[in-house]
């Protein structure tokens, strides 16, 4: 055990002693070393960040409407010339920005149509079946058609007022005709950078860059739609100013985000059945892909869904083409899921170059994520019950950034082997965490008691501590196992439910940044604590040694 | 390693909360029971008592079980009594740190301090502390999460 995390720290099995060891009031002896709350480093506004705009401020814009000039600008109070840099990136050294301050972009000429077209699906389903029935299909159509020109009216103004630049080491995008919003991003904290190609886009050659940042609730900022070069060319930029503003702060992977402007094609990425750039890793063949999806619950199911549906239409007269259509609608979103992975994870391509992850997938919409390795918080591996029969299994990864809440799943980047076998997803996680094995992990089960919680499954559960990863398992039919590098540990936590004090037994959680983290369960209490302590010592050595 | 205890003060601000709650209950059960007088309002009246006073003891149990310690690489924090938790965040994870107060913690003169990490999992708040102790506290946890940062 190293670090000053040993045994004794911990409380051993019994922490919780209703009467502390300090009764009465608390001992500290006369004021503290910081009485009241003077001005403190650190904790207050840093003194560089006066100047600049809030990262996304609601309220009152500070910038004048109408085409920006580069030269001084009217009302924003600071000169265009090198300004001190923004506060929490405050470092010595001439500031990027010095020359003058490029001009505003902006979107695509072509993107307003683009929204609208897609604001007419919307309209169509928000006026619904019923709608269709009760006033009829002219009137139904005209009222699509208005509601549709006016959703392109309104994208036509915020086209007109859209715009983005990179100033120093943010991207700044302004928004909004009423609510005017400046959001400006700092590449530092870029995790991961997408350009995704929505089937109409494709039409017309046309493609929506996504940025993920640290914090972010959703995805910021998705420039939609800039044109294929465009897209690649700002992408490759935003790329390397993130690598670069990495590795002065030492706080990020020194590898960098990026390897640098070179490691980006431009001029490919305009082909869409292009390889991604850098090493190919694996491809997934789409039969495979197919057939997996038909082994899920939702394929199993779908026969039978369709046959009620028919039973019901023949046999009762009141069911009308508008009921039948109402419920066909309601099933699509469960049963047509399989169906969307396949279109999505249609052509999965996975590369590799120095230090980020390329992804390429889908069918009617083609996106191409780029993943930082450095970024990559947790691997997690599933092996669905239906899949075991052809021996396959899922990975998935989890960066810092999407929120867990986030609706649309599709957006996040966390697919890394839509289906593949043991040997190739070793070959991948060998990729993504090197010296990891998938099969040579040391799991070990909870202790035997553990069957009053887990009657069945205590034999899946498993967790343990690896040079570089902690890994745990659970999941009886669905099996998952879930590794976590040292480095991405956020805290560590123990907890003991009722039931648990009275078996002896503690569950370690392990929490990192975006997504569930991990948990090890039911573990023998003593072995917790030293769990928790040796968990805690290894994170504080991973950072330091790497 | 000390375990720091709270400060006993927050017994009463909890009493006070749990008391503002039962109290709305009981005016209006106590309504029911005067309006209709049925036997039944009188039982829920009694029950309502009752798991008020259980809950009163659990409260004075569980601030007095509550704890913190600062150790050289991070900050622990335990707390609960039916379900307990122990949190360990390191210093080096810290993304930013909290001082709050509502009106009723002002009005006995203590506040919280929550550490926020990256990951919205991470638990570690710690209610019931002096002022002066809280931004001891914050001072301590910010000049080491700076010395330390190493974000994500």
């Amino acid at each position: 055990m190293t670090g000053p995390g040993p045994q004794g720290p911990y409380p051993g099995p019994g922490p919780h002693p209703g009467t502390g060891p300090h009764p009465g009031v608390p001992p500290y002896p006369g004021p503290w070393p910081y009485p009241g709350p003077g001005p403190h480093p650190g904790s207050g506004p840093h003194p560089g960040s006066g100047p600049y705009p809030p990262a996304a401020p609601h309220g009152g814009p500070p910038w004048a409407p109408g085409p920006y000039p580069s030269a001084p600008q009217p009302g924003a109070p600071w000169p265009p010339g090198p300004y001190p840099p923004p506060g929490p990136y405050a470092r010595p050294g001439p500031h990027p920005g010095g020359e003058p301050e490029e001009p505003r972009q902006r979107l695509h000429p072509l993107s307003p149509a683009l929204h609208g077209a897609k604001s007419l699906v919307v309209v169509i389903a928000g006026l619904s079946w019923s709608t269709l029935s009760r006033v009829g299909f002219g009137w139904f159509a005209a009222m699509v058609v208005v509601l549709a020109l006016g959703a392109t009216v309104l994208s036509v103004i915020s086209w007109y007022n859209t715009g983005y630049h990179v100033v120093g080491r943010e991207l700044r995008v302004y928004e909004g005709l009423l609510w005017r919003r400046t959001r400006a991003i700092p590449l530092e904290r870029l995790q991961a950078v997408e350009v995704v190609r929505p089937l109409l886009a494709q039409l017309t050659g046309l493609a929506e860059l996504r940025l993920e940042v640290v914090g972010g609730g959703k995805t910021e900022a998705p420039l939609a739609y800039l044109s294929v070069a465009d897209a690649a060319a700002l992408r490759a930029r935003l790329l390397a100013l993130a690598g670069r503003a990495g590795q002065p702060g030492g706080a990020v992977a020194p590898a960098g985000a990026a390897g640098g402007p070179e490691a980006v094609p431009t001029g490919q990425e305009a082909a869409r059945t292009a390889m991604p750039a850098g090493r190919p890793l694996h491809a997934v063949r789409n039969e495979d892909l197919l057939v997996s999806q038909l082994l899920t619950p939702q394929a199993f199911l779908l026969p039978f869904g369709v046959a009620f549906v028919v039973v019901q239409f023949l046999s009762e007269d009141s069911w009308s083409f508008i009921a039948v259509a109402s419920t066909l609608t309601a099933m699509a979103g469960v049963v047509l899921q399989p169906v969307r992975r396949v279109l999505d994870d249609w052509n999965f391509r996975l590369a590799r170059d120095e230090s980020t992850l390329r992804v390429r997938n889908g069918l009617l919409e083609t996106r191409a994520q780029t993943v930082p390795l450095h970024r990559v918080q947790t691997v997690r591996a599933t092996w669905p019950l239906l899949w075991r029969m052809k021996g396959w299994l899922r990975l998935r990864l989890e960066v810092a950034g999407y929120s867990v809440g986030e609706s649309d799943e599709r957006n996040r980047p966390d697919r890394l082997l839509p289906v593949g076998d043991l040997p190739t997803a070793e070959m991948i996680v060998g990729e993504v965490l090197p010296g990891v094995a998938l099969a040579a992990l040391p799991l070990t089960p909870p202790p035997p008691r553990a069957r009053w919680l887990h009657p069945l499954g205590r034999g899946a559960l498993g967790a343990g501590l690896h040079e570089r990863v902690v890994a745990v398992r659970s999941g009886l039919l669905t099996r998952q196992l879930t590794v976590v590098p040292y480095a991405r540990i956020q805290s560590v936590r123990v907890v003991q439910g009722p039931v648990q004090r009275r078996l002896g037994l503690a569950t370690v959680h392990v929490d990192t940044a975006g997504g569930a983290g991990a948990a090890a369960e039911d573990r023998d209490l003593a072995e917790a604590w030293a769990l928790a302590a040796e968990l805690t010592a290894r994170t504080h050595t991973a950072r330091r040694t790497a | 390693m000390r375990w720091q205890p709270i400060s006993r003060d927050l017994i009463w601000v909890e009493l006070l909360r749990l008391g503002a709650g039962v109290a709305f209950v009981v005016v209006g059960v106590a309504i029911g029971w005067a309006l209709s007088g049925h036997w039944l309002f009188g039982l829920g009246l009694a029950v309502v008592l009752l798991l008020t006073a259980l809950r009163a003891i659990s409260i004075v149990r569980a601030v007095r079980a509550w704890g913190y310690a600062e150790r050289e690489d991070d900050l622990l924090v335990r707390h609960g009594l039916l379900v307990r938790r122990l949190s360990i965040v390191p210093y080096a994870r810290m993304q930013f740190v909290d001082v709050s107060a509502g009106p009723l913690e002002r009005a006995f003169d203590l506040a919280t301090v929550q550490l926020h990490t990256a990951a919205a999992a991470s638990d570690a708040r710690v209610p019931g502390l002096r002022p002066a102790e809280a931004s001891r506290l914050r001072d301590r946890l910010t000049a080491l999460g700076e010395d330390r940062a190493e974000g994500l």
